[in-house]
């Protein structure tokens, strides 16, 4: 539990990100910079290919960039300098970030007991019997103990992620990325993943959201960030962002959004 | 390495030319019956009889579970004796070449009859279409281009298993190719001529399948 | 039709049972050499080097391209004239099949391969798998358990494949259901004892193909 630490500025630094897809045809982020503190709980929302979902998956390191840099803790992880053929990606950095994805993030041939103890095991060299431990330890604090010697396809898709954000969990990262992890689950299920992070978040952990539920972003985040077009647009803390936008562009998206519901 | 002598090879090329004239002889005509047959067939196996579906069923799993070189060689030896004819090599070849690939193309029609969505054979049944005018203008057409793909596949397969006949006895491009190889000495001029003529013929065959069904695709 | 007597056939079952028995043998091989080739060719496709690539291409084409039949002749007649070794019809008949059916389960893995979601990639970043880590533990488990059913397709076939073997002299059932109905002059009854041992081991493993595929899809569901 993190609670004497100040408030650590600059740590995760995105400065002047730009990236596109079909070699600069399509671009999807342009020259995007946004900054984060380790108290932060940023939440992405904006409109689809508005590189929400890029801006994460550049975080994590899964995409080359065209220009710009990512940091963590004052170190550049991710960057492509002018004239460079190739992004730069320093994966020791890069593994202290966890992510967890829309959908069929569980490796299904694994129970659920291995696909926790996977990484930890073959990646960084934990021996078997303390991941295991530490694996239980996570199951039962989330209440997915029963479950351990499951395969994927028996878990309804709320226990998937959960056990999915376990898994991140199992290598303590310093931050978390979350893609739309509530997006392809039936609303009943909804509720038990959302409960897990806004517990998660409660506990100090740094992270980093994309979602549509507006009302999982206002509960969680200490900051919604809008992204349209490949830039951000408004960065607000939650009360501010959904009461008072500066952006007209912003103004619409959260009427529209807040109409539909 | 006895000296690779190519232009002696194709110095042969009317006797494999003529071996060919007959595998192209047996694949158009086993297809034929394969796409004719295959399309009646396949309507036997939908039919709500169920004595019907069975005998379907019993035809299909005969041919998909044996050994094409084993229906081949039975038909030969047994169908003259049982039947009391005197059919020639040609003939017989061609008729089981037939009926093997009547029973995939059924399989590949009956897959793709029961893929045409129901809304068309109800439409039919309420404009009062009795069941022969449904079946050949409702649902061969789309059952045919539905299945196109699979039935390209069997109609090449054909051609390549057609070859099993000079196993019996049937002067085909493989025979020739065999009887090349033995009286000049030079099994390697000879199979290697073969084998390159099947498998331009296979590959332009699938080109050319290909092209046909990207067009076919546009038309949707 | 001629006395036609099926019993007779029984004094010879010792001998189709021993050919059956080799069919299978000769079948099990082949199958564990071309899945072996299979999966190997299957990785080199996707390697980054354009050479490799387009040689598994070639390869797979020309394999499909043309008669089994011819390619058996071709190791049976050709390669001892080429390399100066005698091979001999078993070996022959071994390395045709395994080469036919590297092929086929190339074909099979690759469909496999590329149907994994581009999402279980991502995750084996996000989680810092080695390359190690994640091509054994994820990659080809996941590549290997959804081709399986296509893999016992693969088998079925060369089940069905393996009597060609007959025609260089290689001794399995139909080669000897063949001498025993020339022997006896009495193909009806021979070919067709021959023919159901064939379909029953054919008609199972069919089966066996459908339960694996259901089986199989049903875990690998999302």
């Amino acid at each position: 539990m993190m609670s004497s630490m100040d408030s650590q500025q600059g740590f995760i630094e995105v400065k002047d990100l730009r990236k596109s897809y079909g070699d600069g045809l399509v671009p999807v982020i342009k020259g995007l910079s946004l900054s984060m503190t380790n108290r932060d709980r940023v939440v992405v929302i904006g409109p689809s290919g508005g590189g929400k979902s890029t801006l994460l998956r550049c975080v994590m390191g899964l995409e080359q960039i065209d220009g710009g840099s990512v940091s963590l803790e004052g170190k550049a992880y991710v960057k492509k300098a002018e004239g460079a053929k190739a992004t730069a990606i320093d994966t020791a950095v890069r593994s202290s970030i966890g992510m967890v994805f829309q959908s069929y993030t569980l490796f299904p041939h694994l129970t659920v007991m291995q696909n926790l103890t996977l990484a930890p095991v073959k990646s960084r060299g934990v021996p078997k019997p303390k991941a295991t431990g530490r694996a239980e330890a996570l199951l039962d604090r989330f209440g997915l103990r029963a479950k351990a010697n499951e395969y994927p396809n028996r878990l309804s898709g709320g226990q998937k992620q959960r056990v999915a954000i376990a898994r991140a969990l199992m290598l303590d990262p310093k931050l978390m990325l979350f893609d739309e992890v509530t997006s392809a689950l039936d609303p009943e299920l909804v509720s038990e993943v959302e409960q897990m992070i806004i517990g998660l978040a409660d506990n100090g952990l740094p992270m980093m959201i994309v979602t549509h539920d507006m009302w999982f972003a206002r509960r969680v985040a200490t900051r919604i960030v809008f992204c349209a077009d490949g830039v951000i647009q408004e960065d607000s803390p939650p009360t501010e962002f959904f009461e008072s936008p500066k952006n007209q562009r912003t103004r619409d998206f959260i009427e529209n959004v807040l109409h539909a519901r | 390495m006895q000296d690779l002598d190519f232009f002696f090879a194709l110095a042969s090329a009317p006797q494999l030319l003529e071996g060919l004239k007959v595998t192209l002889w047996l694949t158009l005509w086993s297809n034929v019956i394969g796409l004719a047959c295959g399309f009646l067939l396949a309507l036997v196996g939908v039919s709500p009889i169920r004595p019907l579906r069975w005998l379907y069923t019993c035809y299909i799993e005969i041919f998909r579970c044996t050994p094409i070189l084993l229906q081949i060689v039975w038909f030969f030896f047994c169908v003259p004796i049982l039947f009391n004819v005197y059919w020639s090599g040609e003939f017989l070849g061609l008729l089981i070449l037939g009926l093997n690939l009547t029973a995939f193309n059924a399989e590949a029609y009956r897959a793709s009859i029961q893929a045409i969505p129901p809304a068309h054979h109800d439409a039919a049944v309420a404009l009062g279409l009795g069941w022969r005018v449904t079946a050949f203008n409702v649902v061969m057409p789309q059952a045919a281009r539905n299945a196109m793909p699979v039935l390209v596949t069997n109609a090449i397969g054909a051609f390549q298993q057609s070859a099993l006949v000079a196993l019996v006895g049937v002067a085909d491009l493989m025979y020739q190719g065999k009887l090349l190889s033995t009286q000049t000495y030079r099994p390697i001029e000879a199979y290697t001529s073969v084998a390159v003529i099947y498998l331009v013929i296979s590959v332009a065959f699938g080109q050319i399948a290909g092209m046909i069904e990207r067009r076919n695709a546009l038309y949707r | 039709m001629p006395g036609f007597d099926i019993t007779f056939v029984a004094t010879y079952w010792q001998a189709l049972l021993t050919g059956l028995g080799l069919t299978l043998r000769f079948t099990a091989i082949c199958i564990v050499s071309g899945t072996v080739l299979g999966l190997l060719l299957a990785l080199l496709s996707q390697s980054r080097s354009t050479a490799l690539r387009a040689l598994v291409r070639v390869y797979v084409e020309m394999i499909r391209g043309v008669p089994v039949l011819i390619l058996l002749f071709w190791i049976f007649f050709c390669l001892p004239v080429v390399t100066g070794l005698e091979i001999g019809n078993f070996a022959s008949s071994v390395l045709a099949l395994t080469l036919f059916m590297g092929a086929a389960t190339c074909e099979s893995f690759r469909a496999a391969l590329h149907a994994i979601p581009h999402d279980q990639h991502d995750a084996c970043t996000a989680l810092g798998l080695t390359t190690r880590s994640r091509l054994f533990d994820v990659i080809i488990p996941l590549t290997v358990m959804r081709a399986i059913p296509n893999l016992l397709s693969n088998t079925v076939a060369l089940f069905k494949e393996s009597s060609l073997a007959s025609a260089v002299g290689t001794v399995e059932l139909m080669y000897i259901g063949q001498n025993i109905a020339n022997a006896t002059a009495r193909p009806i009854e021979v070919l067709t004892v021959v023919g159901v041992l064939y379909f029953l081991v054919g008609f199972t493993l069919t089966r066996l193909v459908s339960v694996a595929e259901r089986r199989v899809l049903a875990r690998l569901a999302p």
